[in-house]
């Protein structure tokens, strides 16, 4: 199972998250943005990892999302390969309409807004560790196959364009109706709260990630690579210091379910 | 320009009006040496090479006379852009460290990020993978005359640190901020940044042997050349005047994450195919000083001379005059020598596989000249020669040996009476913007970009790393220097600064394997700021000789890197003296480090290192009593060298399952810290009698800053820990325990001194700093 790791320029988190995928038994390498795109269709599945691309001009993913391998993973992707989108992989998907893949741009990852007790108390760039609720049933999306309705994952996020808004009135009803809301920003216990740090950027209802009808493409702004190990968690985690170097992190399940997703697809 | 037969007015006169900083009798020499007038490109290029900030005039000689650059565990010292420690028998760390002060306080969000982009630089160029930086910053009084300017300053330097850093893909993994009225109008941005390479694979900032007979290429990578940043160097090398702001502005440079990102990645192509195909090639930044700063240092370092053509350079003009194209510091390049049968190749690299013309306009790679054994420095434009002079002579530099006088300093103890209950005060402390949490800075950085971090800001003393996959070893990064310290004593400013480092890096339990300075002071012209340099300099050293690298007796922790900033100083006054160090440590196994924050209800806590009556330059003076005193805190060399290394020990034994070092808000802010990262439901309760030998008042034993550590130790390890800090000669202190309620409590002769609960703790904790920012 061969996956490509997307780069464009700017992108900066292609290392780790390759050395992730690897970690949970994927094989894979990162493929440059001015490859010919048509060489994508060699791989089972495509990441879009987190950085800048094109300095984030105009808007954060705007110009990744006009390049040719993106047309190349839109066919991809209605083949029904998985794609999972991280960070700026996550802006760029939903800048290509692939996400939440209703025919259109509908949503958009705005600068995010610390709201706490009716009040602004910070703005823009944030990086923390987070606690995400998996939101929908198994083997509803690619990139959480194996997980469970109300799983718990911890990871850290770090962005200043990640708040998930729309204009569309109808869009969260259908979105939560069709279990495209994947992941929900929580407190260490499960409980999801529309205030900061709980809500840790004003997402709409708390929205981590969400993947297209299809469940082959999920986008979420949080970062599995960055705790793929466990010793990458925070100290007071119980399990940071639990096994070797190669022990495996929660953010592992990411990748994992993205291999399971390939090998039930074949 | 005319300066043969001239009288040194009209000498002077035409200096300043072409915007030089020369003096008449350097430019006397200068064309005594050619025998002819200089022209006006090689002025410039004396200018650039010849300031303070290339050649270290001033300082060269107290450097050399003090700091001990060398060690069992150096591989190569402050020589060139970076320094380098060996890791293991594979791996080394690359560290450089440097000052941004001048352009972060005109303009501050630029001036910080170039000073990011710059640093990174240094470190990418030996051939190695950034994989952190940390940023130590001095600002202004937030309350202060000036509150709203410094507080555009802080802000702005602290946001061009994340856009630069955050979007280029490194992690900031450690820094401090200090606010202190001295820098009202002269804030200190230093920025340090630390690579791996393995040993085999360094790059040098040198053409390679043979360069010159066989006629390698020059080629320069990156942005275009434009005009921002000319003037620079001589810029940093001045003191600052609100008159000159608007020409200073000019001198500041531009950054360009986005570029630096690509560039690196293709620095990293280039560098596996040299590796591959067995090239020794010479790769090194265009920082201060530009061009004309690379190419010669390049050139004259191998005993070669160069012949340049700056037409051939790509530039973002075709009309800039050609001292601005040699010394212009346009941020995101980089010059490569090259034997000729590689340069195909490498323009390949940059101009179609990363293809830097799409990415950015006007970027690529160009050959511009050829590496020559003549040993000119002979630059080409538009047809005329416009420089030919000996690249050893432009180079070399020129020595100043600078008067020096003590400092008066008049500054008194207190006479103060303390009351009883010390609940407020302490909240006093822990809200000052110099002791609060820096959470409301650190969550602008990107922390956790590589995926190599294992304690990060906030969580320890020092930030970690495990900076290479499938390797257990860590590098732990730390920095620190306290102006309040340097007011009172230089020298023991120095020297508290290297301590506090090495104890920051202890106390996850890494060893300080090198140690990088960076000294920020007045003008060195002034005789008292010089003096204050020299004391600085002497103080430093004497610690990092005094407390022996791990496993050697007798021997320094060797200072591999570092820079001098002179001439921070305006009309206003100057900066407390500011000897920033950091320290890289090493850990073998990164899981063995411990953070500060409590771990179990019922562990016994430890106090190592007594508390005496120094607080001169505390936190408590001065929040309180609003005084800085007179006593600073002293390094007792034995006493300090023994609790470093027994605290390493106790944690690699795994009796110490947290640890934090005392130093601003002493004992009493320490622990409360301890409380405050975690969870907030473990407190603490501890007995202050034992904390020193001499009689001091709960105040004293609470807010002395005297250097130390609060130890955690594991649950029936107490024998054992007594026993192993016994074997270091040191006291036993063993001052109370973890507590399962939320509150810190501390009693003194039977009486309960402060009782503490850690909610409100923790608002007045958290809140300084956002306050001061605000």
């Amino acid at each position: 199972m061969k996956i490509a790791v997307v780069q464009f320029p700017g992108t900066n988190c292609e290392h780790e998250t390759l050395v992730a995928a690897r970690s949970a038994g994927l094989s894979g390498e990162i493929f440059r943005w001015n490859r010919p795109a048509e060489e994508l269709s060699d791989f089972d599945g495509y990441i879009i990892p987190g950085g800048f691309s094109y300095q984030d001009r105009l808007r954060a993913g705007a110009i990744a999302s006009k390049e040719p391998v993106m047309e190349s993973l839109r066919e991809e992707a209605a083949d029904g390969k998985p794609i999972i989108g991280i960070c700026n992989g996550f802006q760029i998907l939903v800048e290509s309409g692939l996400l939440p893949g209703l025919g259109g741009v509908d949503v958009a990852l705005a600068q995010n807004v610390m709201v706490s007790k009716g009040e602004i108390v910070r703005r823009g760039f944030y990086c923390a560790w987070t606690t995400l609720r998996h939101e929908a049933p198994p083997e509803r999306c690619s990139g959480s196959f194996l997980l469970k309705k109300g799983d718990l994952v911890r990871m850290p996020l770090a962005h200043a364009e990640g708040n998930l808004v729309t204009v569309d009135e109808d869009l969260m009803e259908r979105l939560n109706e069709e279990n495209q809301v994947i992941f929900r920003y929580c407190d260490e216990g499960g409980w999801v709260e529309d205030e900061f740090p709980v809500n840790v950027n004003g997402s709409l209802e708390s929205i981590a990630a969400i993947c297209n009808p299809e469940g082959n493409v999920l986008g979420m702004m949080p970062h599995p690579e960055r705790s793929s190990f466990a010793w990458q968690l925070p100290p007071t985690d119980p399990g940071k210091s639990a096994g070797d170097m190669g022990s495996p992190g929660p953010g592992r399940r990411i990748f994992e379910s993205m291999k399971r997703y390939i090998e039930v697809r074949r | 320009m005319k300066i043969i037969g001239r009288k040194d007015q009209e000498v002077e006169s035409s200096l300043r009006s072409a915007g030089l900083g020369l003096t008449v009798s350097e430019a006397r020499s200068i064309a005594e040496v050619l025998g002819r007038d200089p022209t006006v490109p090689e002025l410039f290029n004396y200018d650039t090479m010849w300031s303070e900030h290339c050649s270290y005039k001033s300082s060269r000689a107290t450097l050399n006379e003090f700091l001990h650059t060398s060690g069992p565990n150096v591989v190569q010292g402050p020589e060139e852009d970076a320094g380098i420690v060996a890791i293991d028998d594979e791996w080394c760390v690359v560290i450089a460290h440097e000052s941004h002060n001048h352009p972060s306080q005109i303009l501050p969000n630029e001036g910080a990020a170039t000073g990011i982009g710059g640093i990174v630089r240094d470190v990418n160029c030996m051939g190695a993978k950034v994989v952190a930086t940390a940023d130590p910053l001095r600002f202004g009084d937030p309350f202060g005359e000036d509150k709203n300017h410094v507080r555009w300053v802080a802000e702005g330097v602290v946001d061009g640190i994340w856009q630069y850093g955050n979007a280029l893909g490194v992690p900031i993994i450690a820094g401090d901020v200090v606010f202190d009225e001295s820098f009202d109008t002269n804030c200190l941005v230093n920025v340090v940044a630390i690579g791996v390479v393995k040993r085999g694979e360094i790059i040098k900032s040198r053409a390679p042997a043979g360069a010159g007979e066989k006629g390698y290429d020059v080629i320069v990578v990156g942005k275009p050349t434009d005009s921002s940043g000319f003037g620079g160097v001589t810029f940093a090398s001045e003191e600052l005047r609100e008159e000159d702001e608007e020409a200073n502005r000019g001198a500041i440079q531009i950054p360009d994450p986005f570029l630096k990102n690509v560039l690196f990645k293709a620095n990293e192509a280039l560098f596996k195919l040299t590796r591959e195909e067995g090239i020794t090639i010479g790769f090194k930044d265009l920082g201060g000083g530009g061009f004309t700063c690379a190419s010669s240092e390049m050139g004259a370092s191998a005993g070669y001379g160069m012949d340049l053509d700056l037409d051939h350079l790509h530039k973002a003009s075709e009309d800039l005059p050609p001292e601005v194209v040699a010394c212009a510091e346009t941020q995101e390049r980089f010059m490569l020598i090259c034997p000729p049968e590689l340069t195909p190749r490498a323009l390949k690299i940059y101009n179609e596989d990363w293809d830097l013309p799409n990415v950015y306009e006007g970027a690529r790679a160009s050959v511009v000249g050829k590496v020559t054994t003549n040993g000119r420095y002979i630059t080409r434009y538009k047809g005329e020669v416009t420089c030919d002079v000996s690249i050893e002579h432009l180079t070399r530099g020129i020595r100043y040996s600078r008067e020096e006088r003590p400092r008066k300093i008049s500054l008194t103890e207190p006479d103060i009476v303390a009351p009883e209950d010390l609940t407020e005060l302490l909240l006093k402390v822990l809200a000052s913007p110099n002791v609060s949490s820096r959470e409301h800075i650190y969550r602008y950085y990107d922390t956790e970009v590589q995926g190599n971090s294992v304690i990060r800001p906030g969580e320890a003393d020092a930030g970690l790393i495990a900076p290479v996959r499938g390797e257990k070893f860590g590098i732990a990064l730390s920095v620190d220097s306290n102006p309040f310290y340097g007011r009172i004593s230089p020298y023991w400013a120095g020297a508290t600064a290297v301590a506090e480092a090495m104890r920051n890096v202890a106390a996850i339990g890494a060893y300080p394997a090198t140690l990088t300075d960076c000294l920020n002071f007045g003008n060195p012209e002034k005789p008292e700021a010089f003096w204050e340099f020299r004391e600085c300099v002497r103080g430093l050293a004497d610690a990092a000789k005094a407390l022996w690298l791990k496993g050697y007796e007798d021997t320094p922790v060797p200072i591999v890197s570092g820079n001098v900033s002179f001439y921070n100083e305006s009309p206003e006054g100057t900066v407390d003296p500011s000897p920033i160090i950091a320290c890289v440590g090493l850990i073998d196994d990164v899981r063995n480090a411990v953070t500060m924050n409590l771990k179990k209800a019922g562990n016994a806590i430890y106090l190592v290192g007594p508390r005496f009556d120094e607080l001169g330059g505390s936190e408590y003076y001065r929040t309180a009593y609003g005084v800085t005193g007179a006593n600073a805190p002293k390094v007792r060399f034995d006493l300090e060298r023994s609790m470093i290394y027994a605290t390493i020990d106790s944690i690699a034994e795994k009796l110490v399952v947290s640890a934090h070092d005392i130093s601003n808000g002493g004992l009493g802010a320490t622990a409360a810290e301890m409380a405050l990262v975690g969870k907030g439901d473990l407190g603490m309760e501890l007995a202050l009698d034992s904390a020193s030998t001499e009689d001091l008042s709960a105040d004293r034993l609470i807010f002395s800053e005297s250097s130390g550590f609060l130890l955690e130790c594991e649950g029936g390890a107490e024998v054992e820990l007594e026993k192993l800090l016994k074997g270091y000669c040191l006291a036993i202190m063993k001052l109370g325990k973890v507590t399962g309620s939320p509150e810190i409590v501390m009693t003194h002769q039977g009486k309960k001194v402060v009782q503490m609960d850690l909610e409100t703790a923790k608002k007045a904790w958290t809140g300084g700093l956002v306050e001061a920012m605000r």
